[in-house]
This record gives structure tokens, sequence and C-alpha cells, in this order.
């Protein structure tokens, strides 16, 4: 085996070892690298900031525990935001895992003790509803007939703010993180395409690409894309948390992974060129 | 300082079994993939017979006879277990499709066919050279690699405007190594989550 293959072989243990050392000195000692604030995000926060105070949003939680470190960040930030703002919230859950998320992002938005939000008034969580599209065309359509009770069992005619709802044209903006395609696109379909309702979505990194077209087009009104817009998020909401330490951790990784990625070409094409050499 | 929470132990030994994967499969990890696909099974059958209750029995009982058509269509899809009637579960899919589609392509033709062709169909003039750049190249990738799904034509491929898909293929090439480094700061994005909480949550390193 030539130097150039050996290079190549790096055993995995090693390079998963140097990958999770760059987690964890970032982690433990943060660079404090400034946040660039993307344009995606920027949309974002503009298009919740220019709704007019008590104005309803619609929220999906379309995720659950393996998009929640991700795309948890980017709730706890937008909903701090919206609670800032005075906005009305209506909390659904388009995932199966959802309705376990809501206590784990509550928990850290405190919208009783932090913004005298009431439940019931100013918030209410509807959980889980199935049939992805199916259920948003139903919870936009028709809320009082798609929906009986809310997460805790109270009739919804016991809840002030679903009251208020009337049809679609109530919601003044539909908001939604998730790590599925087919949620990310039928909130497109169903609030932007059919009813005209400004949109605004949140994604995987790894989903952005294929997402942005709908951005470009004025489908979508803002993107969260993953991690980076959570952090931006944060740095706008001025609530720092998990997304800004973050970083920190993946601009060290993705730093190890180029010099991988350096590493691995320089093996190939120096063992192609000794390989070349050695049959002249 | 070290956490206390049996929950937290419990939630760090998961964590660090899983990555243990990545090292080398082993027992531990064994334990930890079965463990998960019990609890996430479990919840997913508590979850379906809730909805069941909320939006299907609660109609019923409300009066609301028409929720029976939906739950008779729901077992039927069960037949398909039984050797002589298992053709009767094409009906219940059938439904789900038709309903599937139906509710969905009238946005997808506005969102994905009609928005699209406007957005990419734009003056390629913008107000910056930027922008005029980026219109540019929205609109050579988008032609081009639209010519290189044209298979009912060789002569697109093999003659002189061979170079046309070739340049949508390498465009196409570029948007999936952007795809790609998405993909590796998802993953990363994910496990860093994990990493904050076990300094954080359970060994209290960091705050």
């Amino acid at each position: 085996m030539s130097a150039w293959e050996k290079l190549a072989a790096l055993p995995r243990e090693i390079v998963l070892t140097i990958v999770l050392i760059a987690m964890i000195v970032p982690a433990i000692r943060p660079f404090g690298l400034p946040i660039m604030v993307g344009k995606m995000s920027k949309d974002w926060y503009n298009t919740v900031d220019s709704l007019p105070e008590g104005s309803i949003v619609l929220f999906d939680i379309g995720f659950g525990s393996g998009g929640y470190p991700t795309l948890g960040p980017c709730a706890v930030a937008a909903l701090h935001q919206m609670f800032e703002k005075h906005l009305k919230i209506v909390i659904m859950a388009t995932a199966l895992e959802g309705s376990m998320m809501y206590p784990l992002i509550m928990e850290k938005v405190k919208p009783e003790k932090n913004y005298g939000a009431e439940y019931g008034k100013d918030y209410v969580f509807l959980g889980y509803i199935a049939g992805e599209q199916t259920a948003m065309a139903a919870v936009l359509g028709d809320i009082h007939t798609a929906v009986k009770e809310d997460y805790y069992g109270t009739p919804i005619e016991q809840i002030p703010l679903l009251q208020e709802i009337t049809g679609p044209e109530s919601f003044a903006l539909v908001a939604y993180l998730t790590t599925s395609g087919g949620i990310a696109e039928g909130w497109v379909y169903q609030a932007y395409s059919r009813y005209k309702l400004p949109v605004v979505g949140g994604f995987l990194s790894m989903m952005t690409p294929s997402l942005k077209p709908y951005y470009d087009a004025g489908a979508l009104k803002g993107i969260l894309d993953g991690i980076k817009g959570a952090a931006d998020m944060e740095y706008m909401t001025r609530h720092p948390g998990d997304a800004m330490r973050a970083t920190d951790i993946l601009s060290a990784t993705q730093t190890i992974v180029l010099i991988f990625i350096v590493i691995g070409n320089i093996s190939y094409w120096g063992s192609r060129l000794s390989k070349r050499e050695g049959e002249k | 300082m070290v956490s206390t929470d049996v929950g937290v132990w419990i939630a760090a030994f998961f964590t660090i079994v899983a990555t243990s994967y990545a090292f080398r499969d082993n027992i531990f990890f064994r334990f930890a993939e079965y463990t998960f696909i019990g609890a996430a099974a479990g919840h997913a059958i508590v979850m379906g017979v809730k909805n069941i209750i909320l939006y299907g029995w609660t109609h019923i009982a409300g009066g609301e006879p028409s929720y029976w058509i939906p739950i008779i269509l729901g077992i039927l899809i069960y037949t398909r277990y039984h050797p002589k009637y298992y053709w009767i579960y094409r009906y219940p899919i059938a439904f789900l499709v038709g309903i599937g589609v139906g509710i969905s392509i009238r946005g997808a033709i506005h969102a994905d066919f009609i928005k699209q062709i406007a957005a990419t169909a734009k003056p390629l003039i913008a107000t910056t050279p930027l922008g005029t750049l980026n219109n540019i190249i929205v609109f050579v990738g988008t032609v081009t690699a639209l010519t290189h799904f044209i298979f009912t034509y060789e002569g697109i491929h093999k003659g002189a405007a061979g170079w046309i898909p070739k340049i949508g293929r390498w465009m196409m090439l570029a948007a999936f190594g952007g795809a790609f480094g998405n993909t590796i700061m998802t993953r990363f994005s994910m496990y860093q989550g994990r990493i904050i909480f076990l300094l954080r949550d359970w060994l209290g390193i960091i705050h």
C-alpha cells in the first residue's frame, strides 16, 4: 500500500474521534464567531414583525425528537418573537411526536412568566392531528369541524382564541417547522396556493435546497434554514440559546470535514498519479 | 455538577450507546435500537387509538353518523390479511389515494408549476449586477437541466448541441454538491444537540 493509499485508509475511529473533539472543544470554550444573519431568516423575522398586534398565527410543530436539536431552537426563538409581538398563536402538530416536543419548547419560552400570555386566550395547543395535508386542509377550512377539543381535552367552545377563528382568513400567518418534505410542501399547497395566506417555513438544512424555489417564487415569505436559521433568529430576537452556541461547534466540525475532503482528494489524485508513473 | 436526575442519566446512556455504533456494532447499541423501536411503536399505537377516539368516536358520539364511513373504511384495510377477501382492501386504499391526490394537486399545480415558471421566466437584467448574475444562472441552469431529460430526441445529446445537456448535468452536479454539504451540516447539527445535552444537562460542565 502506497503512502497515498494509507492516507485514504485512515481508520474511521480516528476520523470520528477527531470530529467528536472538534464538537466538544468549542462547546466548552466557544470561539464567539460573529453571526451573519441570512436574508431568508431576516425575511421570516420581518414577516412576523409586520403583523399587527393580536393577529392570529397558525404554528405547526412538524418534527419529533430527531429534529429537535435543530428545529427546537428555531421554534423557541420564533415563539419568543411572536409572544413579544403579542400575537395570538394556534399551535398544532402534524408530526406524530410533535405533541411531545411542545412541552420541551414551551418550557423554554415560558409565555405566562415572560410575556403574561394566557393559555386559551393568547395561545392554544391542539395536539397532533393526523393526515398531514388532509389535516392542514381541514384545520384551515373549518377548524371547528376538524377539532373538537384541545390537547388537554378542553372543548373548543370553551377556548376564547378558537372562537375568534371564523375561517382561513382569520389566520394572518402560517408558520411551520418540519423535518418532513411532505409537510413542508403541504403547507405551501394548502395555505398559500389555496387560501393565499402568507407562509413561513423552517426545515432541516438538507431540505432547504429543494424547498428554496418556493421562497424564490414568493410562496414562502421566509425560511429558517436549520440550526443556522435558529441562530439567526436567536440573534435577532436577542434570546441567545442553543443555536448560537451550536454555530461555533458546526464551524469547527465543518472545517474538520473540509480538511478530510481535501485529504481524501489529495490521496485519490496522488495514488492515481503514482499508478500512472508506475505503468510508465 | 453532574445531574442527579435518573431521566437525564438514562438519556445520557442511550446517547453514548447510540454513538458507539459509529465506532463498532455492539450489544449495547442493539439494546438501544430495540428499545427505541419499541418505544416509538408503543407511542404510535397510543397516538393512533387517541386519534380514532378524538377524530372519529367523539363525532359519532356527538350524533354525526357519517363518521362511521372512515372507520369502516379503516377496518376494511385489514382485509388484506384474509386469504379470500383480501381484494376488499383495494377500495379503502383507492379512497385514500383519491382523497390525497385531490387535496394536494390543486395546490401543487399552482405552487410547483405556475409559480415556478413565473419565477424562472423573469427578465435577465435585475436591479443589481449580482441579481442579474443570479437570473442568468437560474435561466441557464433551468434550460440546460431540462434538456438533459429529453430522451425522445437523441440528437440533443449527440449532435452539435450536445454541450447543452452537458452543462445541465454540471449544473445538477453542483446542486447535488450543495445538497450534500447541507446534509452534512444537518447531521452535525442534530448530533451537536446531544453533545450540548451531555456536557450541560448530564455532566454540568457548561451552562
